[in-house]
């Protein structure tokens, strides 16, 4: 087998001697989150965030500040006794998007665990700098970070894949149906388990009330915030809105100024959508419309693509290209409780007031959708994402009792 | 009433504009009719059932790609005679294309004709550079060996089971024929690895051959070999100087693009254009400026793929002034293909 050890640099470790060790780190050790901050301020570094905007996101999450409001909820939590490391934690991460290995491995060490991240061989760009930047802060770190977190690199192997299941105590697998389905191959422990991201789809959810009551200005800036929502990842991360769901009657000019907004952000930002991928996305419209599904399609540009679906109940939700916006109006949110299933996860949301969002989640009742945000923060990475909060995903409870 | 004899390339482009435009406004008609997905895709784009088309580029084009995905026909299923298939090199399955009897008919009858222009009318012996092997099974190789076939005659094998020269094949094919024309055809990546290279070690006399390739140069750009390279060195080394790059896709079969005998321009029979586009605005674009290769054709009628935009990269070379009437054009290569990023590692899966 072929591991390439990413972090810490340098000689690769004997992985079994590694897998037997003993370490021990503690609930929001502080040698981790010196070690998270050391390297947060790496990433919030001017000459970085120009370069990769999505980076700083990234140190922004992994603040002391914020990391110590993390582990506090997480302690807040505990009825009974106190929250202590699961022990080791293996993660597969997706290849596609290059910062989310991090933001698994970050939370899972603040947790006490010992990591193994295996990053993708096809991850590049935003991964390779972010593994330099985790190495160069390790200078300066206490050693047991160095000890206790190992990340490498390897091409299909099943015999690897099957020693780290079976050594680590939670296994979390990103990537989609398939690659949970393959991992899922391999045992893990009796005690242990799996933390799974399975494909997701997301959709925007729009109030035509609250359109139309919105100014002119604000109107904008939500869209400024849906086009960021929209084409940070192509539309193609998991929390990506795709349909577009007008609640309320007569939408037809809001969406026409919704289009008109989306392409004026687009061109204002310099958007592009490469011509292969226009074409894809003219396959995926024409098809749609060839099957009946879609009985509108208009274009604004290569960026914008609107799709007028002929029954809301056979939304779409695989991806289909950069920028392609099927859309249907609803009479009422609680119309969208029946659309709704198992693998949608995030509704971005305009023009609704809190209230109404909640009684939408009520009615929901778990059937689906794990986070209703507004425009702009649908990627926004948070410690409760899919519906798990994961610091109590890494960690697990120990209770004391002294009373008989 | 055109005969046989005559070939394909007369129409300057002018009198092809004025033939193609209502031709191709009546397949449009005929296939909104016979194809539903094909009316629901234009019902869709807002383009009326009776709007008038002035020129061949304001027909509305069809993505090649949409036969990967979806089974557009114009015949009743029960009158399909041949479905062809091809595997593209960007995703998804491969392409589908629906003849009925009628239709397979009028493609091999027109690529007689297109072909006409470069081939005499009788059948030449024929050398095929390519295993027999390969002419089994369904891929695009195998088709396009097969379509060829029938243009020759005597057909001798240039590789083994193995996809290696058989020296001894291609010179007892010489032997016998290489002193009156013969016909050379294969694939321009194995035409160049496999015959040139050969051709040259064995001092082989090529220069009564006719060859007609395709397949671009993606793969001979590594080894610095562009057409003017490729025409050059096989005169210069072989003596074979008819030489005819050709482009088509199974989507529009039976419609081949020719390379004229001066070589380097690509032309359209009389019954097809292209049309170049501009990437980002899709508006036609003018001699010399490259865009997205659009095909049209009055061929497809059991299947609406008269006008189809490809994801191959073109330029139009000139109007009316080449070695054949009408527009003359080359092929850059493929479009950069599209990737996205994402959570989930298996992205353009259906459901």
């Amino acid at each position: 087998m072929t591991v390439r050890q990413r972090f810490p640099a340098g000689p690769a470790v004997d992985l079994p001697a590694w897998l037997a060790r003993r370490d021990r780190l503690t609930v929001g050790d502080e040698r981790i989150v010196d070690f998270l901050a050391a390297f947060a301020h790496r990433l919030l570094k001017p000459g970085v965030t120009r370069v990769r905007p999505e980076l700083a996101a990234l140190g922004f999450f992994l603040r002391p500040v914020e990391l110590h409001r993390a582990v506090g909820r997480a302690r807040e939590c505990t009825v009974d006794g106190l929250r202590v490391p699961r022990g080791l934690v293996l993660h597969i991460p997706p290849a596609n998007v290059d910062t989310l290995f991090v933001y698994s491995w970050a939370l899972s060490a603040l947790a006490g665990n010992r990591n193994v991240v295996r990053v993708s061989p096809r991850s590049a760009g935003a991964a390779d700098l972010l593994l330099d930047a985790l190495n160069d802060t390790l200078a300066g770190a206490d050693p047991v970070v160095g000890a206790t977190q190992l990340m490498v690199t390897y091409d299909r192997d099943d015999e690897l894949t099957a020693t780290l299941s079976a050594a680590c105590d939670l296994r979390v697998v990103w990537g989609g149906d398939a690659v949970v389905t393959e991992l899922r191959r391999h045992p893990l422990a009796p005690h242990a388990r799996d933390v799974t991201f399975p494909d997701r789809s997301s959709f925007a959810v729009i109030s035509v009330a609250g359109w139309h009551a919105a100014t002119p200005a604000r109107r904008r800036s939500a869209m400024a915030g849906f086009h960021n929502d929209a084409y940070w990842f192509d539309q193609a991360a998991c929390a990506s809105p795709r349909a577009v769901f007008w609640i309320g009657a007569d939408s037809a000019d809001a969406q026409a100024e919704f289009a008109a907004l989306l392409a004026d952000v687009a061109a204002d930002r310099g958007t592009t959508v490469e011509p292969a991928m226009a074409i894809r996305k003219r396959v995926s419209a024409y098809g749609l419309a060839a099957d009946g599904l879609v009985n509108g399609v208009r274009f604004a540009g290569n960026a914008v693509t609107v799709l007028d679906l002929a029954d809301p109940a056979a939304v779409p939700r695989r991806w289909l290209g950069t920028g392609t916006f099927p859309q249907a109006t609803l009479g009422s949110l609680a119309e969208l409780v029946d659309l709704v299933e198992r693998r949608d996860q995030t509704l971005s949301c305009f023009g609704f007031d809190r209230a109404e969002l909640v009684e939408l989640a009520t009615a929901l009742a778990g059937r689906g959708v794990d986070r209703i945000v507004p425009f702009g923060s649908a990627l926004s990475f948070t410690p409760v994402w899919d519906g798990y909060d994961l610091l109590a995903e890494f960690t697990r409870l120990t209770t004391v009792s002294t009373t008989w | 009433m055109r005969t046989l004899s005559e070939h394909a390339f007369t129409r300057t482009q002018d009198e092809r504009a004025a033939e193609l435009a209502p031709a191709l406004a009546e397949l449009t008609a005929h296939h909104r009719i016979a194809c539903p997905g094909y009316d629901r895709i234009l019902s869709a784009l807002a383009i009326p059932r009776d709007r008038a088309y002035e020129t061949v580029a304001d027909l509305p084009w069809l993505p090649a790609g949409l036969f990967k995905t979806h089974e557009l026909r114009s015949v009743p299923a029960d009158q399909v005679f041949r479905v062809l298939t091809s595997s593209g090199s960007t995703g998804g399955g491969p392409s589908r294309v629906f003849l009925d009897r009628a239709a397979a008919a009028a493609q091999t009858r027109h690529l007689a004709r297109t072909l006409r222009a470069v081939l005499p009318g009788r059948r030449l012996p024929m050398l095929v550079v390519d295993s027999i092997g390969a002419t089994m099974g369904s891929s695009a190789r195998s088709a396009g060996v097969l379509g060829m076939a029938v243009f020759g005659r005597d057909h001798v094998y240039a590789l083994d089971e193995r996809t290696r020269p058989d020296v001894a094949a291609v010179k007892g094919f010489l032997a016998v024929h290489g002193r009156e024309p013969f016909l050379v055809f294969g694939f321009t990546f194995l035409v160049w690895q496999h015959l040139y290279e050969v051709a040259v070690e064995h001092g082989l006399d090529l220069s009564r051959g006719v060859l007609v390739h395709s397949g671009g140069w993606a793969k001979l750009a590594a080894r610095a070999v562009d057409n003017a390279e490729f025409r050059r060195r096989f005169a210069e080394d072989t003596g074979l100087t008819r030489i005819h790059d050709y482009y088509g896709m199974v989507e529009q079969i039976g419609t081949v693009f020719v390379e004229g005998p001066s070589g380097g321009s690509l032309y359209c029979p009389d019954f097809a254009d292209v049309v170049i586009r501009d990437p980002q605005t899709w508006a036609e674009q003018p001699v010399g400026v490259p865009g997205v290769i659009e095909v049209v054709s009055t061929l497809p009628r059991s299947y609406p793929g008269h006008v189809l935009l490809t994801e191959d990269v073109g330029v139009l070379h000139g109007v009316d002034d080449g070695d054949w009437p009408g527009r003359r054009f080359g092929v850059l290569g493929r479009l950069p293909s599209a990737e996205a990023r994402g959570c989930s590692d298996t992205l353009a899966e259906p459901r």
